[in-house]
C-alpha cells in the first residue's frame, strides 16, 4: 500500500520533471510567457511530489512498515526514533530519495525566489534544473527504487549501520552535505541558461552568486563536520585522510570557491565571464562525480555503499552532463562579450585570476590523486592507493600560496596601479607577518612550512583586519559617530564587504590551525597496568581501571584515565572499545579533552578487562578546536553577507543598483 | 565554435569517464577467495532437528546462497533477519542454505524457533565442510551459480544491498 503510493509519487515526479524541463527549454526558445508559467508550475509540482515521496518513506520507517523494501533493509523496532528518521539516508536507496527531496526543495525555492525576474534566463534555468531532477527521479523509480513491495514482510529489521548510530554528528553531517552538493544544481542551471542565451548580463550575476554561496556554506560546514566526526570517533587522531570520498566532497568546494571569487571580477570589470561559467558548471559536474564515487562501490572508503545498477546509471548521467556542458561551452563561450581586460600584474583582478588558477590546480591535484588507483588497476591490474605523502606534498605549497594571495589580493587596488600605490599597499602588512611568525617560533613552531604559513597568515590577517575596519575609521574621521559608522558602514551598506572579510579572517585562522595542529602534534604509545601513572608530553596520565558497560546494541569496554597537569586535575578520559552485534571486529572510540590551546586525545589500542591492562595512543595537538570554530565562522560570515542581499532581492529596483563597495571581495 | 574548449573538454571527459567505467563492477574491499570460479565443494549434511540429509547437489539449477553461521556469533544474529527476509523475497528463484558449525543442536533449534527461518539449515558437526570452504570466521557467505560454481564470497554480516549485489554477479554468469 505505502510502497505503491511511494512508487506512484516517484513516477509522477519523473513525469512532472520531464514535462517541466521540455516546457522550460521550449519557453527559452520561443520566449513564451505562458510556457514559462507552466514550466514554473511543473517545477512546483515536481517538488511537491518528490518531497511527498520522501515523507512517505519517513512515515513508513516510523510505523515500521516492513512491507516496504527499504524499511525491511534498514528499519528496526529496537532503535531510538531519531535513528529511525536518520535511516532515511543511512543506506543507498534512501539516500538517493533524500537527495531527490533536497533537490525538490532547492528547485521550488529557486523558482519561487526568481519568479517574475531574469525572464531571459529563467526558462532555460528551470529546464536544466528539471532535466537533472528527471534523471534523479528516474534513478529512484528504477535502479534505486526504495519502494519495492516485500511479499512476506519480516517482523523486524536489522536497523541501520551501527557507525551511524555511534555519534550525533552522523545525523547532521549527511544532510549538510546534501544541502551543499544538491544546491549546486541551481547556479549550474543559471550558468547553462547564460550560455544558451550567449549572454551573461549584469543582472543575472546576483542570483548566480547567491545560489552558489548558499550551497557553498552548507558544503563548507559538511566537510568540517565530516572531519570533526572522524576526529571524535575513528580514533586515529586526525580528521582528514584524503579518503576518495572526502576528496569527492572537497572537489566541488574548491571550484565553487574559485567561482565565488571570479564572479566578483565579472561584477567589477565585466571580464572572466566564460571562465566563471566554466567553474560553476565544473562544480556541479564534480558533484555528480562525487555522487558516483559514493554510490558506485568503485572506491574503497568508509562512505561507500555497495555496488548495483545505480553506479552505471549515474556514470551515464555524468557522461551526458559532461557532453552537454562541453558542447554548450564550445559553441557559446565566445559569445560572452568581454567588457574589458586585466590591467597589469599588480592589480586586484590579476590576483583573483592567480587565486583561481591555484584553486583549479588544487582541484586537478586532488582529482588525479583520487582516480589514479583506478588508472593503475585498469592498466596494470594491480591494486594500489595514493596516500597522504602525495596529497600533502602537493597541497601544502598550494595552500600556502593561496594564503599568501589572501593577503596580497585584497591589499591591491582594482585596475591599473602605480608602483608607489603598490608599495604603499604591500609593505605595512609585513609587520603582521613578522609578528605571527615570531610568535609561532617562540611558542615552539619549527617546521619551515608552518612558519611560512604563519608569516603569510599574519600578512593576510593584517590586510583583512585593515580592509574590514578602515572604511569605518574613515567614516569616523569625516565626522560620523562610531555607532553610525559601525551600523551603517559595516553592518548595513557595507555588509557584503564586511561579511566577506569575516570569511577571509576565519579562513586565515582555519589554515593556520590546520598547519600548526598537524606539524606540532605529539604522538605517544603507552602501556599501562591498573593504577600506574606515566608522563605524556607534560601531562601525568593515570590508568584507573577498566569498566564494562552492556548497552542494548553494543558491549563497551571502557578504559578510565585520569589526566593531571602540574598537580592539577585536568580531565577524566574514558576511551572505549565497542563490540557491536553487527560487526565482526570491535570499534574503538577515543576520548578528547579539548581546550582553546590544545587537545589531549586518548585512543585505546588494546584493553584487557581481566588483567586490567591497557595500551593507548596519546595525541597532543595544538589549536585543533580552532579548525572547527573557524569553519563555523566562515559559514556564519558568508550567511551574514547573504541575508540582506536576499531581502534586498525582493525589491527588484534595489538589485539593479549595486551599493558602493558591495562588490569588493567574495 | 571554440575548438580549444571542445578539444580540452572532450579529452578530460573521455579520460575521466573511461577510467571510471573500467572501475565499475569491482569491489575494492572484497578479499578474493581461491575458491572463486571453482566448483563448490560438495557436502551432504543433516538438517537440524531431523534425521534428513541435505545434499548440496540437489540445489543445482538455481543460484544458491550458502551462509555459514553459529548461534554464539553476534553478527549472525543481526544478519539473520536480513537473510530470512531476502530468502522469502527471492524464493523460489534463489535457494538459501544455512550451515551451522561449532554449535549445539538445542541452541540452534531455539534460535530458529524464536527468530524464524525461511530456508533449510544443516549442521556441520565435525566442521569439515567449513574447512573445505576455507571459512575463517562466521558469518561467511558463498554465492554459487546454477552450475555449482562459487561466484563470490562475502565475509561478515550482510545487508540487503550486499546480498543483491552478489546475486547479480551470480545471475550474470
Amino acid at each position: 500500500m505505502i510502497a505503491s503510493l511511494g512508487r506512484i509519487l516517484i513516477l509522477a515526479s519523473l513525469l512532472a520533471a520531464a514535462a517541466g524541463a521540455i516546457l522550460g527549454f521550449a519557453a527559452g526558445r520561443t520566449r513564451s510567457a505562458d510556457g514559462l508559467k507552466w514550466a514554473r508550475r511543473f517545477a512546483y509540482l515536481y517538488s511537491a511530489l518528490i518531497v511527498g515521496a520522501a515523507l512517505i518513506m519517513v512515515y513508513a520507517l516510523l510505523i515500521h512498515d516492513f512491507s516496504v523494501s527499504y524499511v525491511a533493509q534498514v528499519g528496526s523496532r529496537s532503535v531510538p526514533t531519531w535513528v529511525t528518521v536518520v535511516s532515511l539516508w543511512s543506506s543507498l536507496e534512501g539516500s538517493i530519495l533524500f537527495w531527490g527531496m533536497v533537490m525538490g526543495l532547492y528547485i521550488a525555492a529557486a523558482t519561487f525566489l526568481t519568479r517574475g525576474r531574469y525572464a531571459e534566463y529563467q526558462p532555460d534555468a528551470i529546464g536544466v534544473w528539471l532535466a537533472c531532477a528527471a534523471f534523479f527521479s528516474f534513478l529512484i523509480a528504477g535502479p534505486a527504487n526504495p519502494f519495492h513491495t516485500v511479499p512476506n514482510p519480516p517482523l523486524d529489521g536489522p536497523g541501520p549501520n551501527p557507525l551511524l548510530q555511534n555519534h550525533i554528528l552522523m545525523a547532521i553531517h549527511p544532510p549538510f552535505l546534501y544541502l551543499g552538493y544538491v544546491g549546486f544544481v541551481i547556479p549550474f542551471g543559471f550558468a547553462c541558461a547564460a550560455l544558451l542565451k550567449g549572454r551573461l548580463g549584469h543582472n543575472v550575476l546576483k542570483p548566480l552568486r547567491e545560489s552558489l554561496m548558499l550551497p557553498w556554506i552548507f558544503q563548507s560546514v559538511a566537510i568540517m563536520l565530516g572531519g570533526w566526526w572522524a576526529y571524535e570517533v575513528l580514533g586515529w587522531g586526525g580528521y582528514w585522510a584524503w579518503d576518495p570520498v572526502e576528496n569527492a566532497s572537497l572537489l566541488p568546494w574548491l571550484t565553487a570557491t574559485a567561482a565565488l571569487h571570479s564572479i566578483m571580477v565579472v561584477e567589477r570589470r565585466g571580464i572572466l565571464k566564460g571562465w566563471t561559467i566554466t567553474l560553476i558548471q565544473a562544480t556541479f559536474l564534480l558533484v555528480i562525480l562525487g555522487t558516483f564515487m559514493t554510490r558506485s562501490g568503485v572506491f574503497n572508503s568508509v562512505h561507500s555503499f555497495t555496488q548495483s545498477a545505480i553506479g552505471p546509471t549515474i556514470l551515464g548521467f555524468l557522461a551526458a552532463a559532461l557532453l552537454f556542458t562541453i558542447a554548450l561551452l564550445a559553441f557559446r563561450i565566445d559569445k560572452l562579450e568581454s567588457e574589458g581586460r586585466i590591467e597589469g600584474a599588480g592589480s586586484r583582478e590579476a590576483m583573483f585570476l592567480l587565486n583561481n588558477l591555484i584553486f583549479v590546480l588544487l582541484t586537478f591535484t586532488v582529482l588525479i590523486g583520487t582516480v589514479f588507483p583506478l588508472v593503475v588497476e585498469a592498466v596494470k591490474g594491480k591494486q594500489m592507493s595514493v596516500g597522504r605523502p602525495y596529497f600533502d606534498s602537493m597541497t601544502v605549497p598550494l595552500g600556502a600560496l593561496l594564503l599568501f594571495l589572501l593577503g596580497v589580493g585584497p591589499a591591491l587596488p582594482w585596475g591599473r596601479a602605480t608602483k608607489e600605490q603598490i608599495k604603499k599597499a604591500l609593505i605595512p602588512p609585513v609587520a603582521g607577518a613578522v609578528v605571527f611568525a615570531a610568535l609561532g617560533y617562540v611558542l615552539g613552531v619549527r617546521a619551515p612550512w608552518t612558519l611560512l604559513t604563519l608569516a603569510f597568515g599574519g600578512y593576510a590577517a593584517y590586510v583583512t583586519l585593515a580592509q574590514m575596519f578602515v572604511p569605518m575609521f574613515q567614516r569616523m574621521k569625516s565626522g560620523e559617530s562610531l555607532g553610525t559608522a559601525l551600523i551603517d558602514g559595516q553592518l548595513r551598506r557595507g555588509r557584503r564587504r564586511f561579511a566577506s572579510y569575516i570569511v577571509h579572517a576565519a579562513a586565515v585562522l582555519a589554515i593556520i590551525a590546520i598547519a600548526v595542529s598537524s606539524s606540532n602534534r605529539q604522538q605517544l604509545e603507552l602501556h599501562f597496568t591498573k593504577g600506574q601513572t606515566q608522563q605524556a608530553g607534560g601531562y601525568d596520565v593515570t590508568f584507573l581501571g577498566v569498566e564494562q558497560r552492556q548497552e542494548p546494541h553494543r558491549l563497551s569496554t571502557v578504559g578510565v584515565f585520569n589526566v593531571m597537569q602540574g598537580g592539577k586535575q585536568v580531565a577524566r578520559l574514558e576511551p572505549n572499545m565497542n563490540q557491536y552485534q553487527m560487526m565482526r571486529e570491535p570499534i574503538g572510540t577515543p576520548d578528547v579533552h579539548t581546550t582553546a590551546l590544545r587537545d589531549f586525545y586518548i585512543s585505546l589500542s588494546n584493553v584487557d578487562a581481566r588483567a586490567e591492562t591497557a595500551s593507548i595512543t596519546v595525541f597532543i595537538a595544538p589549536m585543533v578546536v580552532w579548525i572547527w570554530l573557524a569553519v563555523i565562522a566562515m559559514a556564519v560570515g558568508a550567511l551574514f553577507g547573504l541575508i540582506p542581499a536576499m531581502r534586498r532581492g525582493v525589491i527588484p529596483s534595489a538589485a539593479r543598483d549595486p551599493l558602493p563597495g558591495a562588490a569588493e571581495t567574495a | 565554435m571554440n575548438r580549444t574548449v571542445l578539444l580540452v573538454g572532450v579529452i578530460i571527459a573521455a579520460v575521466l569517464v573511461g577510467v571510471l567505467f573500467m572501475g565499475l563492477g569491482k569491489n575494492p574491499a572484497e578479499i578474493r577467495s581461491p575458491l572463486i570460479g571453482k566448483a563448490a565443494p560438495t557436502f551432504a549434511l543433516r538438517q537440524v532437528g531431523t534425521t534428513n540429509t541435505i545434499d548440496i547437489s540437489q540445489f543445482r539449477g538455481k543460484p544458491l546462497v550458502v551462509n555459514f553461521w553459529a548461534t554464539w556469533c553476534g553478527p549472525c544474529w543481526e544478519e539473520h533477519p536480513v537473510l530470512v527476509a531476502n530468502a522469502r523475497m527471492l524464493q523460489p528463484n534463489v535457494q538459501f542454505l544455512g550451515v551451522v558449525f561449532q554449535d549445539q543442536e538445542d541452541k540452534i533449534l531455539s534460535f530458529l524457533a524464536q527468530r524464524g527461518s525461511g530456508y533449510p539449515t544443516v549442521v556441520d558437526e565435525a566442521g569439515k565442510t567449513a574447512i573445505a570452504y576455507g571459512v575463517g570466521g562466521v558469518p561467511e557467505t558463498y554465492f554459487i551459480d546454477a552450475d555449482g560454481v562459487i561466484v563470490a564470497k562475502y565475509n561478515g554480516p550482510m545487508n540487503g544491498d550486499i546480498i543483491r549485489e552478489h546475486l547479480q554477479k551470480v545471475m550474470r554468469q
